[in-house]
């Protein structure tokens, strides 16, 4: 085994025009298709990182006057499409005046519900009772810092006192993840907001008059859906649709476009990997057969020695996985030398996120072996026919 | 080398090709060579050297008879080799360990150098001696072109490397197909003379075929030769292995 192996890389190495013509034969399929496939990672990737990168992506709104309950609330969550869920107030009481605890300045913002799982929080942050969390931009304005104190104050113009909630800015979101002046709350606040507008007396916050705040149906206006991910995205759309009869706000046209095309891409690549296989095949079992029936003098030469016994098959299968290994290795660096190249000519900018051209660690193995188990089955039919080459044949075939 | 007490046997082997319209049978008889004895196997062209030479060695099964490597200490049933499934293993090995073929041309692998065409017999029969090798290719005029490709040499050296080769695993039988048919008097002199003094100096029994008797008789050796013995009409070719007394076939000749 170890001396077929030894002897088949001497003859490999000994008549290199034929190794670099399989290795040419076998990188000219394989690069084209790796740049290719890389080129689509890097336009799907960073289509999909795009979306990704907006939380707004995954987001599905209910919109008209339905009356939702905690119950439904919970109901969404428990299904496998919900990666987070939270009840929305009437959108008009959205909008507060914020101001650092003790400080002059004040700033409108709008308040927004969130809470443990919310793709707008970072993750694994759950938002207590007396938390929040604030825009980067409102930070700024209002020289807040994770840790500080805030005011939420809400007035309407039939009540006498204005309602001040005190929050704890447990983190302050960055600029690439929040826009304009917003905090993030849980639920509640925004219900108590709620509540202060439709003129309940509110004794823990030092508004007394006012109905009591037990005649108050805890009732919301709408529900507030983040897909788990992308893919989710129109099932859970149609879901909520269908269970609560209302009709919802989502990009999902833009999300399902983008999906679309990568699943399109995808086949395109797929069918032209197959068609260039077929031929890949063909050119390699008929050059590897060749090859054997070309060496015929040589393998019966091995054979008349007795070498290997009825392992001399052995001998145009490993010569052909050397030459993929070589094709892998020259396929790779010319991949990554394509890569370099279209990064130049193509101004894409993709290049701080990965490059216009991506192949991850895991795919090129996948490719490696798959490259590697394919040429070994092409060597198949000439490993048969070197089976059955006949060792008489050097006294019978005078010729070399 | 002591091949002292070392022989084949070989009894009434026979061999049947072709069916229905042309059938041909080759017929040994019995007979035994011993070690440092050498055979000249002659005959016309397709009387049946080759396939005799083909069973000898390993490459063929016999359709009949029996053939066996006696030694003091073992015997080798060769012909029962043919009957397993790993027949093909078996005999392989067998031919590494007993057997040195020297082919009409050369049969040499063109990516090894002389040195090593023939240390690989060495290698393939696990019994690597580089010493050993040395001294042939010093004795057979070929240390100078150790180094080089068989591509490189003239069709008279490469067959004295193949000779080499044939010798280097020190096997118990050289098998030699018409070994001088492709080279010129001069040569073919040379390369019998080498088999002949390799056959007596290291012992080992040596058969060698040609269609060209005149050139065996130059040589001291046993003579067999094969001849049809069926009717010229007959499509049952049959060919039967004699051996010649010297003299009767000197007078044939001459
Ligand atoms: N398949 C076959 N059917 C019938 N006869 C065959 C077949 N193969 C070989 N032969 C005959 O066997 C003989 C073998 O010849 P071979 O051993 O090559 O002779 P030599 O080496 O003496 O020239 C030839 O006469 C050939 O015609
Ligand atoms: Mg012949």
């Amino acid at each position: 085994m170890f001396l077929i192996a030894k002897l088949a890389l001497k003859d490999l190495t000994f008549q290199k025009v034929h190794l670099i013509c399989n290795v040419a034969v076998l990188a000219g399929v394989l690069v084209p298709l790796l740049v290719l496939f890389g080129v689509k990672n890097g336009v799907y990737d960073a289509l999909i990182g795009q979306l990704l990168s907006n939380p707004r992506s995954l987001q599905i709104d209910t919109s008209g006057n339905t009356e939702f309950l905690a119950a439904d609330a919970d109901e969404v969550r428990g299904w496998a499409e919900t990666g987070f869920v939270t009840l929305k107030t009437r959108s008009q009481f959205d909008f507060v005046n914020v101001r650092r605890k003790d400080g002059r300045q004040k700033r409108d913002a709008i308040l927004i519900p969130s809470g443990l799982g919310d793709p707008n929080l970072p993750e694994g942050l759950a938002l207590g009772d007396g938390q929040a969390v604030i825009s980067a931009s409102l930070a700024e304005q209002l020289d807040i810092a994770q840790g500080d104190m805030i005011d939420i104050i809400t007035q309407a113009e039939d009540r006498p006192r204005q309602l001040l909630v005190s929050l704890k800015v447990v983190t302050v979101l960055p600029v690439e993840r929040s826009s304009g002046r917003s905090v993030l709350a849980d639920i509640a606040v925004l219900d108590l907001v709620e509540a202060f507008y439709d003129a309940y007396a509110l004794p823990e916050y030092g508004i007394t008059q006012g109905k009591p705040l037990s005649q108050r149906a805890a009732s919301f206006e709408g529900l507030r859906v983040y897909a788990n991910d992308l893919t989710q995205l129109a099932n859970l759309q149609t879901r909520l649709e269908k269970r609560f009869g209302v009709r919802t706000e989502a990009r999902t046209a833009d999300v399902q476009g983008v999906l679309n095309l990568g699943r399109n891409l995808n086949l395109a690549l797929l069918l032209t990997a197959t068609v260039a296989s077929l031929g890949l095949a063909a050119a390699l079992i008929f050059g590897f057969w060749g090859e054997v029936e070309r060496k015929r003098h040589v393998l019966a030469s091995l054979a008349l020695m007795g070498l290997g016994g009825n392992r001399l098959w052995l001998f145009p299968v490993i010569q052909a996985l050397i030459s993929a290994v070589l094709a892998i290795l020259v396929s790779f660096a010319l991949l990554w030398i394509a890569s370099g190249v279209a990064e130049q000519i193509f101004d894409t900018g993709l290049a701080t996120q990965g490059g216009l051209v991506r192949v991850s660690m895991g795919q090129a193995v996948i490719v490696s072996v798959v490259v590697f188990v394919f040429v070994g089955l092409s060597s198949l039919f000439a490993a048969r026919s070197a089976l059955r080459i006949d060792p008489a044949t050097v006294l019978r075939e005078a010729a070399t | 080398m002591d091949f002292a007490g070392h022989q084949l046997c070989i009894n009434d082997l026979t061999v049947t090709l072709g069916d229905g319209e042309r059938r041909f049978t080759l017929r040994s008889g019995q007979w035994s060579i011993k070690g440092g004895e050498v055979i000249g196997l002659t005959g016309q062209s397709g009387t049946g050297k080759t396939l005799l030479l083909e069973i000898l060695g390993l490459l063929r099964a016999p359709g009949g008879g029996s053939y066996y490597s006696q030694q003091p200490d073992e015997t080798h049933h060769f012909d029962r080799y043919w009957s397993g499934a790993q027949a093909r293993a078996l005999c392989a090995s067998a031919r590494a360990r007993f057997f040195g073929f020297v082919p009409q041309s050369g049969g040499l692998l063109p990516f090894l150098t002389i040195a090593g065409n023939v240390a690989l017999s060495q290698e393939i029969a696990g019994r690597i001696d580089p010493d050993w090798r040395d001294h042939l290719l010093y004795h057979l005029g070929l240390e100078k072109s150790a180094h080089l490709y068989p591509g490189a040499l003239s069709i008279g050296q490469r067959q004295r490397v193949s000779i080499a080769r044939a010798l280097a695993h020190k096997p118990f039988c050289i098998i030699a197909d018409e070994p001088t048919a492709a080279l010129d008097p001069e040569n073919a002199h040379a390369a019998m003379q080498l088999l002949i003094d390799a056959a007596h100096e290291g012992g080992a029994a040596t058969v060698i075929s040609s269609h060209d008797y005149p050139a065996l008789a130059q040589f001291p050796m046993r003579r067999m030769g094969l001849e049809i013995t069926s009717a010229p009409q007959d499509n049952h070719v049959v060919s039967e292995l004699r051996p010649l007394a010297d003299q009767v076939v000197l007078k044939g000749t001459r």
